[in-house]
């Protein structure tokens, strides 16, 4: 497809990145020429200097021919302009970046006055991100299947859980009460398997595993990790993702203690979430910390604007023995080297963006003829996840899974049979209108009779 | 410098190369000249090195970076020519290597300067090998590679740009790949057209493929030894004024014309500055040899109009001697061999867009003595450029200048004939148009310069149809260091 990105910033970068790799032609608007020049040098794009909300540009950029137009200037205001514009002129579908608060209210409205197919806001996608983290705070990460039925989370596997260090076909005798949950993928050293009966979980393995969430929680429960919920967490900085996150997670009963700098900016937090502690100081002052009680903490999370605090004041926390710790991390090249130091759950805004931005991009792309319902891209896009629905009359219909053949390298994960979520065995069958998830190392998958055969 | 990374690029081109001179064979085995087991053996040595280095040399790290970019480029180019020299030396046409070599890289770089003088000698297969060079090195190996090699990885741009004449890179497409095969695309089309309007001029279907390839690459080689003038036909002179000047154009603005972008192409800016220039040597030209045709306007015309056709694209085919020409008409070719023709064109010289923006800046230069503080932004296509392109093309003039220069003091340290003669052969190299003025004027030829001169103009000819830069790097220690 045909992809239009407007503002080569960080958001823009990754994305086209991103876009590159999943062979989209990719057109680049900017103003600044010396940004242009940097990225017509290391990616390869078509780069066009001017005002993407201006009409004669965005034509020379080949609009109407345009599938998506991607929006993402710092200013909110020449973001929805862009995408007026683009979709007069021909853009099928156009996306914006709007992160005021203010516009977010008034979204739905303005999205179809506008024309806006999609509204991404970074600070609340990143709130979002953290808020689920703060649920299942034994994950890594979590991703969400059948409309939020199925989650499938990633773990770092310690000696001390109990399903490490024995054969997973073994799994269900040598411990009768554990839940049954699918192994998806396992990562070791940097290369992924699809688990077989066979395969051993060791320590150190990234695992993710898939279950309805209830499961989830219980299997962890069993296999021995701490299922507690957060109940008392501090943030780091008073920027809109803490603010956003604030809103998210005081109503499910958390008590949250913010800690902003400037003062001016605290007393506005005060004022507009009177039910968080905001709390006036340096984040970086270790005795602040410790006087408002972090070692007391159930999670906590750094969130000023620069990276090096972040992880600092993290490393700091997690070693004061609190349990939880999120950091956030924008500057993508130290990824490898943050889980090294102990800090597993980094979050980073525009890799979540833009996220969120491809996912919107690969549902157009298999709206136009595949039968991928969803795509997602686990372990920095090693494994995919893909969702479909079973039709009727296909030749796997009624079949025992085990008389099936089943593509190398991919399983069934999870079968979603009218709400009902089962995680499959051999005996198990796949019945018309099913939604089946199916997780595999392979790339370009788009019909579910591509993966079991009779 | 990742040496692996650039031999397994290098290893491709070979590859290529070799499968570049199959049509040769084909056409020799086909006439029985005694040249097939040159061009089979040829073949043999160049794939024979190319395929190990393709196979063998395994990179750890694929990522192109600048430095490799251009020095892939830079060397691509001088192997190329040794291997492409190797028909010429085993069918003992040309049994000297260094001539060879000359020869070869006179293909390659479209200038089409010749040391043969023996032109009925010369069997088909080599003949055609010979001109074939000029088509591949019109549009470029490097791009060629990229559009039969899709998955080279994402930082190709440095390839193209270190390939691609001009200041600015003219993509028609967001991919590389997808804009280096629109391009041939371009380029076979429009070489087809001519070939066919050959034909219908009552060329011989040979004669017609080696004109075809000379003009398209704007190369000059023929496979007569008076060139052009050789047909006694008014209409292929006419026909390949035309097509000469169409393939110094840049060629992406054909593709604005076949998409229907008709205004695109005729607001270009350098490609009105190219026709300006063309027609007022033209008509300068026309007037001066007015006597010399004994006052036929025609014919002073159709002179005039090949000859600045000829000159300002860089091609060097003849119809003339235009060394016998008046004083004045030979200053006015002079001047345009500097000048070259457009931006991603097939051709060389310093190029109409430099041209134009060194004379806007300089007319901003001098405003600037009287007005200190006047704020004047050079624009060209309709927009503003950029103060880094203005200082880049600066340098690259006077660079240009320069090495022109050392090239004409080198060639007369060998003491052969007089200035004129030697500078303008430095000149006609650096800007790959092929024939010079004095002893190597459209009726001479190269074949009496010793060894050392010929090498000097290699370098000058490879220099001009890289744009300088990818040879220089050659020769910069700092980009051999290992980091």
């Amino acid at each position: 497809m045909r992809i239009l990105l407007i503002g080569a910033g960080k958001v823009g970068r990754t994305l086209a990145e991103n876009l590159i790799n999943e062979s989209h032609d990719v057109v680049i608007i900017d103003r600044d020429e010396e940004v242009l020049r940097r990225c017509e040098d290391t990616l390869d794009v078509m780069v066009i200097s001017g005002n993407g909300a201006n009409a004669q540009t965005l034509i020379n950029a080949g609009v109407d021919q345009a599938d998506i137009l991607v929006a993402a200037t710092a200013s909110d205001e020449i973001n929805m302009l862009c995408c007026l514009i683009g979709k007069r002129l021909g853009a099928k579908y156009t996306i914006a970046r709007i992160r005021d608060p203010e516009y977010n209210e008034s979204q739905i409205l303005l999205q179809s006055e506008l024309g806006i197919d999609m509204a991404v806001n970074p600070e609340r996608a990143t709130a979002l991100e953290i808020s689920r983290l703060l649920r299942f705070p034994f994950a890594n990460n979590i991703e969400s299947f059948a409309k939020g039925r199925v989650e499938m989370v990633e773990f770092r596997a310690s000696a001390k859980d109990a399903v490490t260090g024995c054969r997973l076909r073994d799994l269900s005798t040598r411990l009768p009460g554990l839940p049954r949950v699918l192994y998806a993928a396992v990562e070791r050293d940097k290369s992924v398997t699809i688990p077989t009966g066979d395969f051993t979980i060791e320590e150190n393995d990234r695992v993710y595993v898939a279950a309805d969430p209830v499961t989830i929680t219980h299997f962890f429960r069993y296999i021995g990790r701490d299922t507690h919920q957060v109940k008392d967490v501090m943030i780091l900085g008073g920027g809109r993702i803490s603010y956003y996150l604030s809103k998210m997670i005081v109503p499910t009963g958390m008590h949250v203690s913010l800690i902003e700098m400037k003062p001016a900016k605290a007393a506005q937090l005060s004022e507009e979430l009177p039910q968080v502690n905001v709390l006036l100081g340096d984040g970086t002052n270790q005795l602040l910390l410790e006087q408002e009680g972090l070692q007391n903490m159930d999670a906590f999370i750094a969130l000023c604007d620069r990276d090096e605090e972040n992880l600092m004041t993290g490393l700091y926390a997690s070693t004061q023995g609190v349990n939880k710790v999120v950091v956030k991390n924008n500057r993508l090249n130290y990824t490898d080297l943050i889980p090294k130091l102990g800090l597993e759950s980094v979050i980073s805004p525009r890799q979540i963006t833009s996220a969120s931005i491809l996912r919107y991009v690969r549902a157009r792309v298999n709206g136009s003829g595949t039968k991928v319902e969803k795509l997602y891209r686990l372990l920095n896009g090693k494994v995919e996840a893909l969702e479909f629905i079973a039709r009727k009359g296909d030749p796997y219909i009624g079949i025992p899974l085990k008389e099936l053949n089943t593509r190398a390298n991919s399983i069934v994960a999870v079968i979603v049979r009218r709400g009902k979520v089962i995680v499959p065995f051999g005996n198990d069958h796949i019945e018309d209108g099913d939604n089946v998830i199916i997780i595999t190392c392979e790339r370009g998958l788009n019909d579910l009779n591509e993966v079991i055969r009779k | 410098m990742n040496i692996k990374l650039v031999a397994r690029n290098l290893g491709f081109i070979l590859l290529i190369e070799a499968g570049c001179m199959v049509p040769s064979l084909l056409i020799a085995l086909f006439h029985h000249e005694g040249d097939a087991p040159a061009l089979a053996l040829a073949i043999l040595i160049t794939a024979a090195v190319g395929l190990p280095l393709r196979l063998f040399a395994r990179p750890q790290i694929t990522n192109l970076r600048a430095r490799e970019g251009f020095v892939i480029v830079g060397l691509a180019w001088v192997l190329m020519s040794v291997f492409g020299a190797l028909p010429f030396v085993f069918s003992g046409f040309i049994p000297n290597f260094v001539d060879a070599y000359f020869e070869a890289v006179s293909g390659f770089t479209t200038t089409g300067s010749t040391v043969v003088t023996d032109f009925e000698r010369m069997p088909m297969g080599i003949a055609f090998w010979r001109s074939f060079t000029h088509w591949i090195g019109g549009m470029g190996v490097l791009v060629l590679m990229l559009a039969l090699l899709p998955k080279l990885g994402g930082r190709t741009s440095y390839l193209v740009k270190a390939e691609s004449p001009g200041p600015s890179l003219s993509k028609v497409a967001p991919r590389m790949t997808d804009s280096a095969k629109i391009l041939y695309v371009i380029y076979t089309i429009l070489s087809l057209l001519m070939f066919v309007v050959l034909l219908l001029c009552g060329l011989n279907p040979f004669d017609a493929a080696i004109h075809t390839f000379g003009t398209a690459g704007t190369g000059g080689f023929s496979n007569y030894g008076q060139s052009i003038s050789a047909f006694h036909s008014p209409a292929v002179e006419i026909v390949i004024s035309f097509f000469m000047l169409l393939f110094g154009t840049n060629l992406a603005l054909y593709y604005a014309l076949f998409n229907g972008r008709w205004r695109d192409f005729f607001k270009s800016e350098e490609l009105r500055w190219y026709l300006s220039i063309n027609a007022v040597a033209v008509l300068l030209i026309a007037l001066m040899i007015l006597p010399e045709y004994q006052w036929d306007v025609g014919t002073s015309l159709r002179m005039a109009l090949f000859n600045v056709a000829t000159v300002s694209s860089t091609t060097g085919f003849a119809n003339a001697d235009y060394t016998l020409w008046p004083v004045a008409a030979r200053a006015v070719l002079l001047v345009l061999m500097f000048c070259g023709s457009c931006t991603g064109s097939t051709a060389g010289g310093i190029k109409t867009m430099r041209i134009a923006l060194m004379m806007k800046q300089s007319k901003r230069e001098i405003t600037r003595t009287y007005s200190p503080r006047r704020i004047n932004v050079v624009r060209f296509e309709g927009r503003g450029v950029d103060e880094q392109m203005l200082h880049q093309i600066s340098i690259f003039v006077f660079l240009y200048v320069l090495m022109m220069l050392i090239g004409g003091l080198l060639i007369s340290l060998e003491g052969l004939y007089d200035l004129e003669t030697n500078f303008t052969a430095a000149l006609t190299c650096i800007s790959n148009v092929g024939p010079g003025f004095g002893a190597v004027g459209p009726a001479g030829n190269f074949a009496a310069y010793g060894p050392f001169a010929k090498i000097v103009m290699t370098m000058l000819m490879l220099a001009g149809r890289l744009e300088l830069f990818p040879i220089l790097v050659i020769f910069h220690r700092g980009v051999w260091r290992r980091a």
